[in-house]
C-alpha cells in the first residue's frame, strides 16, 4: 500500500469481477453478454467478506435483488461505496441496505434485524426490543412508527462522519469515482 | 425504477433522432457511466426519464469539453500529491478514524501556521539585520559549546536569535529601514494575522469550522442517542474479522450502558444523600486538582528565585525541566481522580479533564510570567534576551518530552498491555491529551516571539519531527479507538481552545510588555525609550515634523488609536452583534421545535401507504 494515490479505470474493476469467475465472465464485452455472479462469489471477496452486511450490500445494488449481480451492479456498487460518491447517494444507498423488506422504509422489524447484525446476538431479546423502540422515538420525525428516507437524512445531516465510513476500500487503494466518468 | 442498461440502450434506440446522434449517445452511455450517472441523476429527482437523462448527459459533455475536464482533473491531482503529507493523512484516518486524524491535520496546521511567521519575522526583521551586520558582536571569551542548543544562552544570546542583538537604529543602506518600527509592527502583524486566521475558524460560514459548530451546538446532541449509534456507527471500512468482531462487542455493551443509563434515570432519581455524596466527591476533586495547579506554580516562583543565575548555565535548566515532569505527571493524577468521580455522560467527564488540564499548565504559565515581568524585568539589564533565552529552553526542553512522553506512553503501555497485563489490552491514542501539548507548546511559541524572532525555526523543527514519530508510535503501538468519535465537535473545542486562553494570555503578556515594561538600556530594538510603544509615537511625532501632508495619519493616531472613547465605542458594537446573534438563535431554535410539531402534523394527514 503506497501513500499515492491511484485511481482506478472501470477496466481495473472488470478484471477484479472477472477474476471472481474467469470460467464464467469473458473478456470481451462488447455484445452485453448477460453474466450474472452468484452471491457467494460476490460476499466471498475479501473487501465483503467480514462485513456483516454483506449480503444486503449485494441484494441492494443487484439487478434481480438476490445478490446476484452483472458486472454493471458490481461498478455501481464500488461506485457508490467510493470517496468521490455524493453525501446523498451515500445516504440514499445506506437506507436501502438498512431496509431488510424493501418497502422504503425501516420499521421495527428491520431495526431489529440490523441490530442482530451488528451485535451478534450479544443482547438479550427484551433489550433489542427496548433499543428498536428507543431508535425510533429518537429518529422518527412524522411520528408513523417507522423511519422514512426523509428521517434517516435528517439523522445523517448530524451525523457527517458517517458517511465517510461508508465506503469499501478495494485492494487497499481507493477508487476515484470521477475518473471513471472521465475514462469513457 | 431500476432500469437495466439493455432498457436504457433500447429507449435511447426508440427516440425520434437521426442515426449519427444515437451513435454519439450510445457510445456516451457507455457500460460504467450510464449506470452511475443515471443512479446520481435517477436519486436526484425519481420521476425522471430516459430522455431527460440522455439530455443532461449530452449537455455536460457539451459545456465541458473532454480537455479542459482532463486538464482540471491532473491539476486537482497533482496539487493533492504537493499538499504535504496528504497521504499518510489519509492512511492514519483510514485506520484509526477521524478523530484521532484531526490531531494530526491540527498539527500540520500549527506547523503551516509557523512556517508563514517564520517567513514574515525573518523577511523584515532578521534579514534587514544580516544585510546590515552580519558578524554577531560576540565578545572573545565565548565560543560555540554543544550546551547552547539546550539552554539557548551563551555563543546564541549574541547572535539573531534573541531580542537583544537587534539594533535600535534607522538603518541606512539602498533604503532607509527603521528597525525599531519593522520590529514592532511585525510582531503586530503576528498577532493580527492569529487573531484573523482564528476569528475565521470559529465564525459563521463559509467555513466548515462554523458550520461543525452550528450543528453539534445549536441543534439537538445526537451522539447519546441509540438511533445514532445504531445506524450511524458502523464503519463499513474494516475487513479484519478480529476487528468486526470487536466493534461489535464494543457496540453491545455502549448500547447497553445507554440503555441503563437511561433507565436508571427514569426509573429512579437519585436519593438526596446520594446527590450528596456525589457533589462532595465532586467538590473534593476540584479542590485538590486547583490546589495541585496552584501548588506547582507557587513551587516554580520559588525554584526561579533559588535558582535564576545566568552564569550558571546548566543550572538554568532546572525550572524547565521541572516544569515539564509536572505538566507530564500531575494530568496522570487528574485521570486517576476522573476514575472515581461520577459523571452523567461520558462528554462532560472528558470537559472536566480538559478543563483541569488547562488550569494546571496556564497557571504554571502566569507564575512564570509573572515572575518575568516583575523581577527579571526589574533586576538585571538586557532581561528581554534572558527571557528569551528561558522560553527557548522551555521549548526545547519540552520537545523532548513530548517524545519520552510517546515513548513511555505509547510503547511501554504497549508492551505493558500485551506481554503482562492483558486485561489493559493495547492502548488507544489520547487526542485530547496530545492536542493539550501541542497547544501548549504553541503558548510558548507566541509568548517568545517577542523576546526570540527566530523562535519559530525551533518550533518548525519540532512540529516536523513530533509529526514523524507521533505517526510511528501510533501505527505500531496503538489500537484504533473503542469509541465513535465526535471528531467535528472536539475540532472546534480545540480551536476554542487554542484561541481563548492560550492566544489572548499571549498576547496580553506582549502587550503588557510593549507598553508598560522599560526596554533595556544597553540592548534590542527599543533601548532608550520609556516603553516600548513609544517608537510609534516618536514616529508620529517625526511625521507631523518633517511630512506636513499626513495630517490625517496624525489626527488618526491622537484620537482614533489613542483615546479611549474608540474602544469603549467598538466594544459596544461588539457586544450588541453578539446579543442580536444569540436571539436569532433562540428564535431560530424555537422555529425547530414548531416546524417538528408541523411535521407530525402533516404526517396524519398523508395517505396510508
Amino acid at each position: 500500500m503506497g501513500n499515492k494515490q491511484t485511481t482506478f479505470t472501470a477496466q481495473q474493476l472488470f478484471y477484479r469481477y472477472r477474476d471472481l469467475a474467469p470460467q464464467l465472465v469473458p473478456l470481451d464485452y462488447t455484445n452485453h453478454p448477460d453474466v450474472k455472479l452468484p452471491y457467494e462469489l460476490i460476499g466471498s471477496m475479501p473487501e465483503l467478506k467480514d462485513n456483516p452486511f454483506r449480503q444486503r450490500i449485494a441484494e441492494v445494488f443487484s439487478e434481480d435483488g438476490q445478490g446476484n449481480m452483472t458486472l454493471d451492479d458490481f461498478l455501481d456498487m464500488f461506485s457508490v461505496l467510493s470517496e468521490m460518491a455524493p453525501r446523498d447517494l451515500k445516504a440514499y444507498y445506506a437506507f436501502k441496505i438498512y431496509d431488510f423488506n424493501n418497502d422504503d422504509f425501516i420499521c421495527k422489524s428491520d431495526l431489529e434485524k440490523t441490530l442482530n447484525k451488528l451485535t451478534r446476538n450479544g443482547l438479550t431479546e427484551d433489550e433489542v426490543r427496548m433499543v428498536c423502540e428507543k431508535v425510533i422515538d429518537e429518529a422518527d420525525l412524522d411520528n408513523d412508527g417507522r423511519l422514512s428516507l426523509d428521517d434517516f437524512q435528517h439523522m445523517i445531516v448530524r451525523a457527517p462522519e458517517f458517511l465517510r465510513l461508508l465506503y469499501v476500500i478495494l485492494l487497499n487503494q481507493k477508487y476515484i469515482y470521477l475518473q471513471i466518468v472521465d475514462a469513457f | 425504477v431500476a432500469m437495466s442498461t439493455r432498457e436504457q440502450i433500447r429507449a435511447v434506440r426508440d427516440l425520434p433522432m437521426n442515426f449519427e446522434e444515437k451513435k454519439r449517445i450510445r457510445w456516451v452511455l457507455t457500460l460504467g457511466q450510464l449506470r452511475i450517472i443515471r443512479t446520481i441523476v435517477m436519486c436526484q429527482s425519481p420521476t425522471i426519464t430516459p430522455k431527460i437523462c440522455c439530455g443532461a448527459v449530452l449537455q455536460q459533455r457539451e459545456l465541458f469539453p473532454q480537455f479542459f475536464r482532463r486538464f482540471g482533473y491532473s491539476l486537482r491531482s497533482a496539487r493533492q500529491t504537493l499538499q504535504l503529507w496528504q497521504g499518510t493523512m489519509k492512511e492514519i484516518g483510514g485506520k484509526f478514524g477521524t478523530s484521532v486524524l484531526t490531531y494530526f491535520l491540527f498539527l500540520k496546521w500549527l506547523l503551516m501556521f509557523n512556517i508563514l511567521s517564520f517567513l514574515i519575522n525573518f523577511g523584515f526583521v532578521t534579514i534587514p539585520l544580516l544585510v546590515y551586520d552580519h558578524t554577531p558582536d560576540v565578545p572573545a571569551a565565548v565560543s560555540f559549546r554543544g550546551l547552547e542548543i539546550l539552554t539557548g544562552a551563551g555563543y546564541f544570546n549574541y547572535t539573531a536569535m534573541y531580542y537583544g542583538s537587534y539594533s535600535n537604529e534607522t538603518l541606512a543602506g539602498p533604503v532607509e529601514y527603521n528597525m525599531q518600527l519593522a520590529y514592532f509592527f511585525t510582531i503586530s502583524l503576528y498577532m493580527v494575522k492569529m487573531l484573523v486566521v482564528c476569528f475565521c475558524s470559529l465564525c459563521p460560514s463559509p467555513c466548515s469550522m462554523a458550520k461543525s459548530f452550528k450543528k453539534n451546538y445549536v441543534l439537538a446532541d445526537p451522539a447519546s442517542s441509540s438511533a445514532w449509534q445504531l445506524l450511524c456507527t458502523w464503519d463499513f471500512t474494516i475487513t479484519n474479522e478480529r476487528a468486526v468482531r470487536q466493534r461489535k462487542n464494543n457496540l453491545c455493551v455502549q448500547l447497553k450502558v445507554n440503555e441503563s443509563l437511561s433507565e436508571k434515570a427514569q426509573r429512579e432519581m437519585l436519593t438526596l444523600s446520594e446527590k450528596l455524596r456525589h457533589f462532595g466527591i465532586h467538590l473534593g476533586s476540584w479542590l485538590l486538582s486547583t490546589s495541585l495547579a496552584f501548588g506547582c506554580g507557587i513551587s516554580i516562583y520559588y525554584l526561579y528565585t533559588a535558582s535564576w543565575s545566568p552564569q550558571q548555565e546548566a543550572e538554568t535548566l532546572l525550572v524547565p525541566f521541572v516544569v515539564s515532569l509536572m505538566n507530564l505527571v500531575i494530568p496522570l493524577f487528574y485521570s486517576l481522580f476522573n476514575k472515581f468521580e461520577i459523571y452523567s455522560s461520558h462528554r462532560k467527564q472528558i470537559y472536566a479533564l480538559v478543563l483541569r488540564n488547562v488550569l494546571l499548565k496556564m497557571s504554571i504559565l502566569a507564575v512564570m510570567c509573572y515572575y518575568w515581568m516583575n523581577v527579571v524585568a526589574v533586576k538585571f539589564s538586557c532581561w528581554e534576551s534572558m527571557v528569551g533565552q528561558a522560553l527557548y529552553r522551555l521549548v526545547i526542553i519540552d520537545f523532548l518530552f513530548l517524545m519520552l512522553g510517546s515513548l513511555f506512553g505509547e510503547f511501554l503501555s504497549n508492551v505493558i498491555g500485551t506481554k503482562y497485563l492483558p486485561r489493559l489490552g493495547v492502548p488507544e491514542f489520547d487526542v485530547a491529551r496530545n492536542v493539550l501539548e501541542l497547544i501548549y507548546a504553541q503558548t510558548l511559541a507566541w509568548i517568545g516571539i517577542y523576546f526570540s524572532p527566530l523562535l519559530p525555526v525551533i518550533q518548525i523543527l519540532k512540529f516536523f519531527i513530533l509529526f514523524y514519530v507521533k505517526k510511528v508510535s501510533l501505527i505500531q503501538n496503538c489500537q484504533p479507538p473503542r469509541r465513535s468519535g465526535r471528531a467535528a465537535q472536539m475540532k472546534t473545542i480545540f480551536i476554542a481552545l487554542l484561541f481563548f486562553p492560550s492566544f489572548l494570555g499571549a498576547l496580553s503578556i506582549v502587550a503588557y510588555t510593549a507598553w508598560s515594561l522599560t526596554p533595556s538600556e544597553q540592548c534590542g530594538p527599543f533601548r532608550g525609550l520609556n516603553n516600548s510603544f513609544s517608537a510609534i509615537g516618536d514616529w508620529i511625532a517625526d511625521l507631523e515634523e518633517k511630512t506636513p501632508g499626513s495630517e490625517w495619519s496624525v489626527w488618526i493616531y491622537e484620537n482614533v488609536i489613542k483615546s479611549e472613547v474608540f474602544y469603549f465605542f467598538i466594544s459596544l458594537v461588539v457586544i450588541i452583534t453578539i446579543y442580536i446573534f444569540w436571539q436569532v438563535t433562540e428564535g431560530r431554535k424555537l422555529l425547530i421545535v414548531q416546524l417538528r410539531q408541523q411535521i407530525v402534523n402533516v404526517s396524519v394527514l398523508k395517505p396510508i401507504q
